[in-house]
């Protein structure tokens, strides 16, 4: 028999979902792999078992579970615990699962300005904001701040070959091996060692000549331009250059930092000071968190402790 | 007894949002809603951030439509900052554009609505979806999956990153195509316009015949539809000018500058999604069934209604052929099927001509930018509707306030009518089996929300 | 002072561990919320450790050299200096008050002079603290109108 497989999303943008979609054969070798119990977007199953009735919540039991996006809402944190209840296996896919991902930017802010701000834009009709649906909770949480995770799987979205790999290493028992790679390690860039001093503004393009590989181009962090790939978790090109750089673009930092514990912004700033970099050059620091803002890492403003 | 059912969550749909039915004494339905249930609060976090930032951070409001999003960021903040890139640098992001485009019609019509009609909406859950289709349409499922792949691998091509692009940026797009890159493009767009044209007589033939009276019928109602057209009036995804068409077939065209003049948004206690509505008709905005004010559609059906024609060969023909069945405006719900399978073929007509444009590799792609104070509107034909993005900076090129329209939300206040049009017709006296629920779920799904 | 955070010194093993030893030989007195981690050099101590210390509840992280042009291995000190900014800067952006970070040189034959910076630290930090915590750790998923 087919292992069966669960597989929810909760605060995320249903890329990583979509990323399996696209991937093609590798979709049909999910398909035939496991057999999925539960996956709104592409299947019927509802959370409450007899049709259209109130009821609890219930989940079908399953080998495996997949679930991408952190935790920002009360209801998310019900799916995520009948997950872990119903699932043998819980595996966070992406970076929204991992580390919080972009939607955890808004724990610089507590939940009450969110509302306000998010219901009171320009177009907007005076109105009191909503309550009658679930609640957000006061900040976006990692899946594993809630509960038991077995594999963390990075990637904002993760390559779906990772994803494969992963389940068959798991049916097949195998071990686990995720690359702990940064991006530069898998960046083919020309680094001299010797670099500019300040970083420039985001506006400012990379220096290339139009037609030449990558090989041929000066490292971005080199150039001035900040690029994120000493402090994030390499993969994303698979087997090839990371994705951003082939458009001649630098890391943001998508696939979270390179160590699970990892601070992407203090271990950027450090990066840059011990190569002499004037880190103060940067506007608007906690923008390195923006992956990587769960586990306490992006807090209100002016809340200090 | 009185009594409520819940459909949670609506499934192959993106993102989350269930659906509640209020039963009375009699079985009657008295109230049915569809409550979109997440909130992220994108406009509260982009604030202070550097502008150019944003077409790299806003592209995770939505995975299926991430270069909807990147586009209207980046031409907003080209607004902030004063700019307006090169040719090339315009072409290739409409390209990135339109290949978006097809790979959502693809998998929002073959992956999540096709199993209602192929396997038919009695079918059991457990078939009733791709993998049933995998099983039972081996070939045509094996040429989707290889289809959407194609058009993902053209945007890598020339984009590097499909999903959560990065290839847009301030003042133009970030790298040149070369020759070569256009002349295997042009190849596999060709590729793509042969599968569009087959999907769409596949589709006419196997499916719409059998479900023309679903199509006029489930979730019918009358309202007024929002679409971009350039100045001859034909049908636009990447720019160009606003057109709001009244329930009578009536038409305004603005810029999109001036959107917050014409519509506005509202807000009710039980959904985290604003419902846009056209405060140009001076109606305000009701709910009620039987008589809806304000409300009025975007989407495929809608851009399809309100443009004149289409400036593609085959897309237009269809068009006709459309227009000669339905009218116009055409006002069945799931007749946005048959309208994205028109726009299908024209973002794959669209490809072509973009590609066929000498100047697309030109190597001047983008200008140099200033950040600075300003504010910059930006727009788009997103599969679920029109985009807006409007920002404005301080001095130092950094968001001071964010507003976001998003596609789905103009279809949020029709949705209410659809599923309670749909409830009333097929919930007569209390008894709502699986089939029934997912009957009324496809009203939903037509928007592909 | 019924104070009992914990306040983690790194000491490099060449001065200020030297100096803390010979504080206890001298029975120089200094508050057990002390906790003396001894490394080799200033210079090894990552803003990440520093961060972790905190992030497990420590009330504060001090960083302790030789003085400048005294390391002995010649510029640890002074690499110490420079993340020591970026430690001071980051922690504001982490939501830390960047009071809650010290770093000082100390010779090995100033024990005094590393008992005042002891004393010094405790008394920063438990003003700092007078006011109970706004932001509890580990309260991930707390409902807003829970509170
Ligand atoms: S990790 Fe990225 S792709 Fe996945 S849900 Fe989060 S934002 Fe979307
Ligand atoms: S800093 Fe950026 S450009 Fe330089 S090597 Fe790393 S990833 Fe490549
Ligand atoms: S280069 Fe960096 S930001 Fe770009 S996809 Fe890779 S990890 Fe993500
Ligand atoms: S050995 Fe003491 S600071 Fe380097």
């Amino acid at each position: 028999m087919k292992p069966r497989l669960n597989f929810e999303w909760l605060h995320g943008c249903s890329g990583c979902e979509i990323a399996l979609l696209n991937s093609g054969e590798l979709l049909f070798s999910l398909f035939q792999l496991v057999d999925i119990v539960h996956f709104p977007l592409l299947m019927d199953h509802k959370y409450i078992a007899d049709p259209g009735e109130e009821g609890d919540l219930s989940l079908p039991e399953a080998d495996i579970g997949l679930v991408t996006g952190g935790v920002g809402l009360a209801s998310h944190l019900k799916i995520l615990t009948a997950m872990r209840r119903q699932c043998r296996v819980l595996i966070a896919v992406g970076t929204c699962a991992g580390h919080g991902g972009i939607p955890a930017m808004r724990n610089q802010w507590t939940a009450g300005q969110t509302m306000e701000t998010v219901f009171s834009t320009a177009t907007t009709d005076t109105a009191p904001v909503p309550d009658g649906v679930p609640a957000l909770l006061d900040r976006v949480s990692s899946i594993d701040e809630q509960v038991r995770v077995d594999v963390c799987l990075p990637g904002c979205p993760p390559r779906p070959e990772m994803i494969i790999a992963v389940l068959e290493a798991l049916i097949q028992r195998e071990e686990q091996r995720l690359p702990h790679k940064s991006v530069c390690e898998t960046c083919p860039t020309v680094r001299t060692g010797k670099g500019q001093a300040t970083i420039h503004r985001g506006t400012v393009r990379a220096a290339y000549t139009p037609g030449e590989p990558l090989d041929r181009m000066r490292c971005l962090l080199e150039q001035g331009l900040l690029c994120m790939g000493p402090v994030t978790a390499g993969g994303c090109g698979g087997r090839d250059v990371p994705l951003c750089l082939r458009s001649r673009v630098s890391c943001r930092g998508c696939y979270g930092p390179v160590r699970k514990y990892g601070n992407q912004l203090l271990d950027m700033m450090n990066a840059l000071a011990s190569n002499g970099i004037d880190y103060r050059t940067i506007i608007d620091r906690t923008s390195l968190l923006r992956f990587s803002g769960a586990h306490g890492r992006l807090r209100p403003k002016g809340e200090r402790k | 007894m009185k009594r409520a059912i819940t459909i949670e969550p609506i499934t192959r749909i993106e993102g989350h949002a269930r659906i509640r039915i209020d039963l009375d004494e009699s079985g009657r339905v008295s109230d049915a809603r569809v409550e979109i249930t997440a909130l992220r609060g994108f406009e509260q976090f982009v604030i202070g951030r550097p502008a150019e930032e944003i077409p790299r951070i806003v592209t995770r409001i939505c995975g299926i439509c991430p270069w909807m999003h990147h586009l209207a960021a980046v031409k907003a903040i080209d607004g902030c900052f004063g700019v307006s890139p090169p040719p090339a640098g315009n072409l290739l992001r409409e390209l990135a554009q339109v290949l978006a485009h097809i790979h959502d019609k693809i998998l929002h019509f073959f992956f999540l609505a096709a199993p209602d009609f192929v396997l038919g909406p009695e079918s059991d859950y457990s078939v009733r979806n791709v993998m049933g289709l995998v099983r039972s349409e081996p070939e045509l499922a094996a040429r989707v999956v290889r289809m959407r792949q194609l058009a993902l691998a053209m945007l890598e091509r020339f984009a590097g990153k499909a999903i959560h692009p990065v290839a847009g940026v301030v003042g133009g797009f970030a790298r040149p195509m070369d020759a070569g890159e256009q002349r295997d493009l042009l190849a596999d767009g060709q590729v793509l316009l042969d599968f569009a044209c087959q999907s769409l007589a596949f589709a006419k033939e196997r499916i719409f015949s059998r479900f023309v009276e679903e199509m006029l019928s489930l979730g019918s109602v009358t309202t007024g539809f929002l679409g971009t057209v350039d100045a001859q009036g034909s049908l636009r995804l990447y720019d160009g000018l606003l057109r709001l068409m009244d329930p009578g077939g009536g038409l305004v065209e603005f810029p999109v500058e001036e959107y917050d003049q014409f519509l506005a948004e509202h807000v009710e206690p039980w959904s985290y999604a604003k419902m846009v509505y056209a405060r140009s008709w001076g109606e305000g905005i009701s709910l009620d069934s039987s008589q809806p004010r304000g409300i009025y559609r975007a989407n495929t059906l809608a851009r399809i209604n309100v443009c004149d024609h289409i400036a593609t060969p085959r897309a237009q023909e269809e068009l006709e052929a459309f227009r000669e069945l339905f009218g116009r405006p055409a006002q069945g719900t799931l007749l946005y099927h048959w309208a994205r399978l028109i726009e299908l073929v024209y973002a794959c007509e669209r490809t072509l001509e973009l590609l066929a444009d000498e100047r697309i590799v030109e190597p001047l792609v983008h200008h140099v930018v200033e950040p600075g104070a300003g504010r910059g509107i930006g727009h788009v034909e997103a599969p679920r509707g029109t985009l807006l993005h409007e920002y404005a900076t301080d001095g130092n090129g950094c968001i001071t306030r964010a507003n976001l329209i998003v596609g789905t939300t103009h279809n949020v206040a029709p949705m209410q009518l659809c599923v309670r049009q749909a409830a009333d017709r097929l919930i007569g006296n209390g008894a709502a089996d699986e089939e029934i629920l997912n009957r009324i779920e496809m009203a939903v799904r037509a928007y592909d929300p | 002072m019924n104070w009992d955070a914990k306040i983690i010194a790194f000491c490099c093993n060449w001065c200020s561990y030297a100096a803390a030893d010979l504080a206890g030989i001298s029975r120089l007195q200094y508050s057990g919320s002390i906790r003396i981690i001894r490394v080799l050099c200033s210079g090894m101590v990552h803003p990440q450790q520093v961060l972790h210390a905190l992030d497990k509840g420590a009330a504060g992280v001090m960083l302790i050299g030789c003085h400048l042009g005294e390391c002995h291995y010649l510029k640890g000190n002074e690499v110490a200096l420079a993340r020591a900014e970026v430690i001071v800067d980051t922690l504001e952006d982490l939501g830390y008050a960047s009071e809650r970070f010290e770093l000082t040189w100390v010779s090995s034959a100033e024990p005094e002079r590393l008992v005042k910076a002891f004393h010094h630290m405790i008394a920063r930090l438990a003003d700092l603290d007078r006011g109970s915590p706004v932001f509890t750790a580990g309260g991930a998923g707390r409902l807003i109108n829970e509170t």
